[in-house]
């Protein structure tokens, strides 16, 4: 079977009908092209100098020493990433990011299905509850950051009061000074913040699924837990690999809550690695390193997107 | 077919319509960024300070208000909204995106007099002051104020309620008060630590003691290895850091910020708060009735170690601002302003601070003014500075500071070995050190 043919006319090239009307889609197609460009032209312009330039002036940079603010930029060759690569601080980081983007990717996912579910099969207040679950969603995350700095602060913060007041006094804790709680206190805010985002998706997923198929699988007895497992949630693939797409990409670039919650601590407790691109580049006048690292980071979402993708897509099911 | 051509060519020339005017609005919004002298009468510039202490952003404040109704043919655009982050992030963003400030409260002269940020004071303005501090045999700032001491100011009814009568006079009996305090049943120390800067007044204190009252030459030493954090005098100052934060301070210390502490002591939450004399505005705004008191902690041998010595810090002209001569002199004249015996008073009572002019300024203060007054004009007590406010041989890595407090946090959350950390300490000193000078 002629491959040009069974995809461009559904004729075998074989035939000379075939061929003609081949070659005169192939015509049609070349005459667009040019004009086509004209009306990518704004934006691809608009890329190239806002993302593309920078892009490739922070590759350049990150060989550098800049300090950010003098205009002496001197060339170091590999020194910026043979000290990422030996150094505490950013191994420190590294870990925090990826203890975070795992929990971050599963946990936003877990919420967002359950509350399209909920959504989707709620009889009364549909839009109301749609409208308290994405509600988060529109809050910046700085604001987020610092009301719930506020809720979980030691000494004045509800969750202590509320704790207190039940008796519960040995339960308080310095949510966001002590180590063993101030990840899990930005992870679960965070999650407060953007499942309500991916359930937006999820709930497009969901409507789209032909009802008929739930119908079908009542008739043959299937549960809920049986019809999620085995025609939901497969046919909800395309929307699960945007969401873990999106939701990776967004928990590897954190960087509002923990400014405002946690400055990256108790300690370093807390420091993931676009906070520490901030604080070297920024705050300690390392520019040129601050900009090995971010360049480091741009390969590793690049890379783990990729694999992401490839894993997920696999998966998609057409019906 | 000629509709179809004319459709075509309209189509790309909107497209290319579009991406010029979007270019052209983006510049002409440059154009206006930073505090551009007008061409009409008025001139304006920006201004730049840090904001994170609120009585001391309200006195510039005021100040800065009550110049431009002085002098209504001049703007200035008060930048400073920035946190009780660290003032350093805030100037270095600024900065960035091509807003540094034409008058900036400057506190890391040596870094941006080297990277050309800044320029000298104009000698006019040198007269101003007392032997202002030079940094490459050159005056850079204005200082606005000199530096304070930083010590105990207590809750003269926790100090009651506990039987405390007098006074530490050495260190060994400032932890016996401690100890007093924890009986009574009150938290003995409050510590703003969330905010990192809060966390160099306990770790200097210590450090003053152990190693800078003895040598104020350590910084440099360091720099060329002679001595180490891992040496005896450090790993001790660093060990009765750990010992108090451990033992006496606010189990919340870490989420506690800075501006929340004066409120601890006030409702009697916290018996004592470790801070300087600029905390006495916002105890007394707070409850003009809350009577507190005011001490510097001695050492173990019974000396007493402040900061008290002058650094090259306060206003400075941006080398962008230096270029326009108009905006230079309405710079210079903000400046004469604020240092007018009579504003300057006022500025000085709202934070405390203690004069850096020549000329005599006078202002009422309070008991606890007059102790800290009092420790300044005291032969005996020995100046000093904070780690990161020495300058030339003596300047740190500038990303040193922050790193290093937040590396004694971690000692303390986890009971860690002092010794280890500052063996760690020591060498991502010298590691930052030999970063820097690539």
């Amino acid at each position: 079977m002629d491959k040009e043919g069974v995809f461009e006319l559904g004729i075998p090239a074989s035939t000379e009908k075939g061929t003609l009307a081949t070659a005169s889609a192939r015509k049609r197609k070349k005459k667009h092209h040019p004009f086509a460009v004209v009306f990518i032209l704004p934006s691809l312009i608009l890329y190239t100098l806002f993302v593309i330039v920078p892009t490739l002036g922070s590759a350049y940079l990150s060989f550098t020493s800049w300090d950010g603010i003098s205009e002496d930029i001197r060339y170091i060759g590999f020194a910026n990433f043979i000290e990422i690569w030996s150094s505490p601080r950013v191994h420190n980081a590294l870990k925090n990011t990826l203890i975070m983007t795992v929990s971050l990717v599963v946990l936003e996912n877990i919420a967002a299905i359950a509350m399209a579910l909920m959504v989707d099969k709620v009889r009364w207040f549909k839009n109301l509850f749609r409208s308290i679950f994405y509600f988060p969603t529109l809050l910046s995350g700085i604001v987020m950051g610092f009301v719930w700095a506020m809720i979980l602060n030691y000494n004045f913060g509800v969750v202590n009061q509320i704790l207190n007041n039940m008796g519960l006094g040995s339960w308080t804790v310095d949510w966001l000074g002590d180590p063993k709680y101030a990840m899990l206190s930005v992870i679960l805010s965070t999650v407060w913040k953007g499942a309500g985002y991916y359930m937006i998706i999820y709930l497009a997923g969901l409507q789209s699924i032909p009802p008929e198929l739930s119908e079908a699988a009542n008739i043959d007895g299937a549960n809920g837990w049986q019809q999620f497992r085995f025609i939901t949630f497969p046919l909800l693939a395309g929307s699960v690999t945007v969401c873990m797409v999106l939701s990776m990409i967004s928990a590897l670039k954190i960087f509002d809550q923990i400014a405002v919650m946690t400055d990256g601590g108790p300690g370093f407790a807390t420091e993931t690695l676009t906070y520490i691109i901030y604080k070297v580049g920024f705050g300690e006048l390392r520019q040129g390193f601050g900009t090995a690292l971010a360049m480091v980071l741009f390969v590793i979402i690049l890379i783990i997107t990729m694999i992401q993708v490839k894993i997920l897509r696999k998966r998609e099911v057409q019906y | 077919m000629l509709s179809k051509s004319k459709f075509k060519l309209t189509a790309a020339l909107l497209a290319v319509t579009l991406t010029l005017g979007a270019c052209s609005t983006s510049s002409s919004t440059n154009s206006d960024g930073n505090g551009s002298t007008s061409s009409s009468e008025k001139v304006s510039f920006t201004i730049g300070y840090a904001s994170g202490d609120p009585a001391a952003k309200k006195a510039i404040a005021d100040s800065i208000k009550k110049f431009t109704d002085a002098n209504p043919s001049i703007e200035i655009k008060d930048m400073s909204e920035n946190t009780s982050n660290s003032y350093l992030d805030w100037l270095k963003t600024k900065d960035a995106v091509g807003e540094f400030p034409d008058l900036v409260e400057m506190r890391d002269t040596e870094v941006f007099a080297d990277a050309g940020k800044i320029v000298e004071l104009p000698s006019d303005l040198i007269e101003l002051f007392d032997s202002p501090p030079e940094v490459d045999g050159k005056v850079w700032n204005a200082p606005i104020a000199n530096n304070v001491p930083q010590g105990m100011i207590y809750s003269k009814k926790a100090y009651a309620d506990a039987g405390i009568t007098d006074l530490p006079k050495t260190y060994d009996e400032f932890i016996s008060i401690q100890e007093k305090l924890k009986s009574s049943g009150i938290t003995p120390i409050v510590v703003g630590g969330k905010d990192i800067f809060h966390m160099g007044f306990w770790v200097n204190k210590f450090l003053i003691d152990e190693v800078y009252a003895e040598d104020p030459d350590w910084n440099s030493k360091k720099t060329e290895q002679a001595v180490s954090f891992a040496d005896d005098n450090v790993v001790q100052a660093m060990t009765d850091y750990k010992e108090l934060f451990q033992n006496y301070v606010d189990k919340g210390w870490l989420s506690t910020p800075d501006n929340q502490t004066a409120s601890f002591l006030i409702t009697g939450k916290a018996a004592q708060l470790y801070s300087g004399t600029w905390m006495f505005s916002q105890i007394e705004e707070a409850d003009p009735s809350f009577e507190y008191g005011f001490y510097a902690i001695p050492d173990r041998e019974g000396h007493v170690n402040v900061i008290g010595l002058p650094s090259p810090a306060g206003w400075t002209l941006s080398a962008e601002a230096a270029k326009d001569p108009e905006k230079t002199e309405a710079i210079k004249k903000f400046i004469r302003f604020f240092f007018e015996p009579e504003q300057y008073s006022q500025y000085l009572a709202s934070v405390n601070g203690i004069p850096s002019t020549k000329a005599e300024v006078t202002y009422e203060t309070g008991e606890a003014m007059q102790t800290a007054l009092d420790l300044m004009s005291d032969p005996n007590v020995t100046k000093s500075l904070a780690i990161n406010n020495w300058w030339g041989e003596n300047l740190i890595p500038p990303q040193f500071r922050n790193w290093f407090y937040k590396k004694l946090q971690e000692m303390v959350l986890n009971d860690a070995d002092v010794k280890t950390y500052m063996e760690q300490v020591d060498a991502e000193y010298d590691n930052q050190v030999k970063a820097n000078s690539m």
